[in-house]
């Protein structure tokens, strides 16, 4: 009995130590093998990058792997991808973990600031000429820029429009607004029971803050690193009521609703009925799933990414005094961890994605190209032009340090919930207002 | 006292080392993560924490700070009635099939039992998914079927979008996963009820519900208390079914349950002190909550 006792002793500690330790994935093994100690950078090693959502195309993706090996005899490359909800609390518990931390990983612009301040990543500071310099898209590089040294950097961006059936429009006689106000107008007249004239959720802020931004509001200010929101400032007031004038008037969505499909809503329906929206605002590659049903060389169904002109249509929002207003910005920033094993190899891999010809890989896809110098990848047909245009006076949320934790929360859609329910704009502005700013400052 | 042979007083040694195993598997998965959140609630420990800065000893400022939040108790309450409503609800339809089973014929039981083991084996993230769509506001079948039933206005009625309704839908499915897990048990516990029992009341004349009232829920009272007690405690840590629902459209802040609430200090805001004090006064409240079940069940066993 007393023999074995030891042997169910370490058995079962082994046990609870498995139950605890979570290994994140197998790169245990594979980070070993490069582990600190093999002085030369020349010597093999492998490097792990996470990319966010399905954005980045498969082609991308195997011509780093590729190209990384050729560059980089006897290293690897490895991709992961990471879904958007979970990307942030992933890398809250992988990137400080030298083990299993991401050598490179891209995050949402808006969460970069939340972890360029803790110092997660590394100074990528004087490799910042290389990688393009001024080029480069300079207000991601603000979201990832900390006391003046740089730890992230521009990955891809996007945009957003609006996408509209000219079809229902011309029938109702309505036509396409050159100012905010006349959109509002546009977009009731064309509202019935059955059809929402400018499909908008009511928690939607992503969308909602470029009528804050198109009359010359902002979310927050900083001043020197104290950060304040400004939902009070008459500016910001004045977009925010004119949205819910938008959103009361012309979306019959219910005021809850967030993350929406709005493309669904702008295809027709089902047997050739009515859609349920007669306009959308939505970022470019929403393209792709609007349009008339075909089927592709797969024998799948698939939308015709809107062939018929005649019947699916875009245009940039419209500002107050006319011209294009400023949208939220979407896109992603590229970091290395600073746990990373393999910072040179990481920095080789930053290398090949910043290459003329990894950049204008992008823009062939529709990605906006990080370096501006390769914009005109994107092509020259309307929907380029278009993106290139909104995305020109395009703006990003505040870079302040909190920030991640107020998306986290839904703070913001709440507040743009309220407001689309009707509620008192002045009033609510002065409540979360209170709530805000100390969030923001982390 | 002192004359007993030594040996005598010598605890016998090997049960205990017997229980050492298990002892040690309980301490390194059980103690090790409760160590670390009283120490990590006692602490200023967010982002910067996990990246390497020390934690900064605060003693119990996290827990003054969350406690003095309106938000936490209004959290608390509405985690409170959503888990007693749900267990009792729970319980009482749960006994309602059990009864059930009891009094068709055999065919139709296994039927019956067919169907509660297939919702009870459904994935729970499947679950939600299928609720959402049943309820969703533009293509689902309940309001589909309520308009053509002449009620109007539940054409496009957005049930996640208050925090009633949002409450009714996510009750439905907590429900409709545990009934089976309740009904199986106790229609086990009803088949130990003798039949000669239930047959010498009948001779005396005793009704269908005082049979019900003054022997066969006497005598599954152990089971009836056990699955009570486990339902409090499960419908009290529901978190996923009230996150996906979440998801597909709701006022947040108005319908986040405490495990909500603790994820949401945690892995969104990275208040991890925060999470680990509102953890460990669920911890204190399940303790709480359950003790009277728990008291009255050691009571039974010493009987």
């Amino acid at each position: 009995m007393k023999r074995r006792l030891p042997a169910v002793l370490a058995a079962s500690l082994a046990l609870g130590l498995a139950a605890c330790s979570s290994p994140t994935d197998a790169e245990t093994s594979a980070t070993a093998t490069g582990a600190p100690g093999s002085s030369a950078p020349a010597e093999g090693g492998d490097i792990t990058m996470w990319v966010a959502g399905g954005d980045t195309p498969e082609a991308l993706r195997q011509y780093l792997v590729d190209t990384f090996a050729e560059e980089n005899p006897g290293s690897t490359l490895t991709i992961e991808e990471q879904a958007w909800p979970d990307l942030v609390s992933k890398l809250t518990t992988a990137l400080p973990d030298a083990a299993n931390t991401p050598d490179v990983v891209e995050l949402g612009n808006t969460q970069t600031p939340t972890f360029a301040t803790v110092g997660a990543f590394l100074d990528l500071t004087d490799m910042y000429d290389e990688l393009g310099g001024d080029n480069l898209l300079q207000s991601f590089v603000d979201v990832g820029t900390v006391d003046g040294q740089i730890y992230a950097v521009p990955y891809y961006f996007g945009s957003r429009y609006v996408f509209y059936r000219p079809d229902i429009w011309a029938d109702n006689g309505v036509e396409v607004p050159t100012t905010l106000a006349e959109f509002t107008e546009a977009t009731e007249a064309l509202t019935t029971d059955d059809m929402s004239g400018f499909a908008m959720g009511g928690q939607d802020w992503r969308n909602g803050i470029s009528w804050v931004f198109a009359n010359g509001g902002e979310l927050a200010t900083v001043d020197g690193t104290t950060w304040t929101s400004t939902l009070s400032d008459p500016n910001t007031i004045k977009g925010l009521e004119m949205w819910q004038e938008v959103v009361m008037g012309a979306s019959n969505l219910p005021t809850t609703e967030r993350d929406v499909a709005y493309w669904d809503f702008l295809n027709d329906g089902a047997d050739g009925a009515a859609p349920d929206a007669a306009t959308i605002m939505a970022p470019g590659w929403a393209r792709w799933s609007i349009g008339d049903l075909t089927t592709n060389d797969d024998g799948d169904e698939v939308r015709d990414g809107m062939a018929d002109a005649s019947k699916y249509d875009i245009f940039a929002l419209p500002g107050v005094d006319g011209g294009v207003a400023p949208v939220f910005a979407g896109g992603s920033n590229l970091a290395i961890s600073a746990a990373s094993q393999q910072p040179e190899l990481s920095k080789a891999l930053l290398r090949i994605i910043f290459s003329e010809e990894y950049q204008r890989m992008l823009g062939e896809n529709g990605l906006g190209p990080a370096n501006s110098m390769y914009t005109d990848s994107l092509g020259d047909d309307k929907f380029a032009t278009t993106m290139i245009e909104t995305a020109e006076a395009s703006k990003l949320t505040p870079a302040a340090p909190g920030w991640a934790a107020i998306e986290g929360a839904f703070v913001y859609e709440e507040l743009f919930q309220k407001i689309a329910e009707g509620g008192d704009v002045a009033a609510l502005a002065a409540e979360y207002d209170e709530t805000l700013t100390p969030m923001l400052n982390g | 006292m002192s004359t007993l042979p030594l040996r005598r007083r010598r605890p016998p040694r090997i049960p205990y080392l017997l229980l050492l195993p298990s002892l040690v598997v309980l301490i390194a998965a059980l103690g090790y993560p409760i160590g670390w959140q009283i120490v990590t609630s006692m602490q200023e420990y967010g982002l910067a924490q996990q990246f390497g800065q020390p934690p900064v000893f605060v003693g119990l400022a996290n827990y003054i700070e969350i406690f003095s939040q309106d938000q936490l108790w209004a959290v608390v309450a509405r985690s409170i009635a959503f888990c007693l409503v749900n267990a009792f609800v729970t319980v009482a339809l749960g006994l309602a099939l059990a009864l059930l089973m009891r009094a068709v014929p055999a065919a139709i039981k296994v039927i019956i039992q067919v169907c509660l083991l297939l919702a009870w084996a459904t994935p729970m993230v499947a679950a939600v998914t299928v609720f959402r769509w049943l309820f969703d506001y533009r293509s689902g079948i309940v309001n589909w079927l309520l308009t053509e039933a002449g009620l109007e206005r539940f054409a496009g009625f957005a049930w996640l979008s208050s925090p009633l309704t949002f409450f009714l839908v996510a009750s439905s499915i907590v429900i409709w996963m545990s009934v089976p897990f309740v009904a199986l048990s106790l229609y086990a516990g009803l088949t130990q009820v003798p039949q000669e029992i239930i047959e010498a009341a009948q001779i005396d004349g005793a009704s269908p519900r005082r049979i019900l009232g003054s022997i066969l829920l006497p005598m599954v009272r152990p089971v009836l208390s056990v699955v009570l007690l486990l339902q409090i405690i499960w419908d009290l840590r529901v978190f996923a079914q009230i996150r996906l629902l979440q998801d597909a459209g709701a006022p947040v802040a108005e319908t986040n349950l405490l495990g909500n609430f603790i994820y949401e200090l945690g892995a969104a805001r990275q208040d991890f002190a925060a999470a680990s004090a509102v953890s460990l006064f669920v911890l204190a409240l399940t303790v709480l909550l359950s003790w009277p079940y728990v008291r009255s069940l050691l009571k039974e066993a010493e009987e």
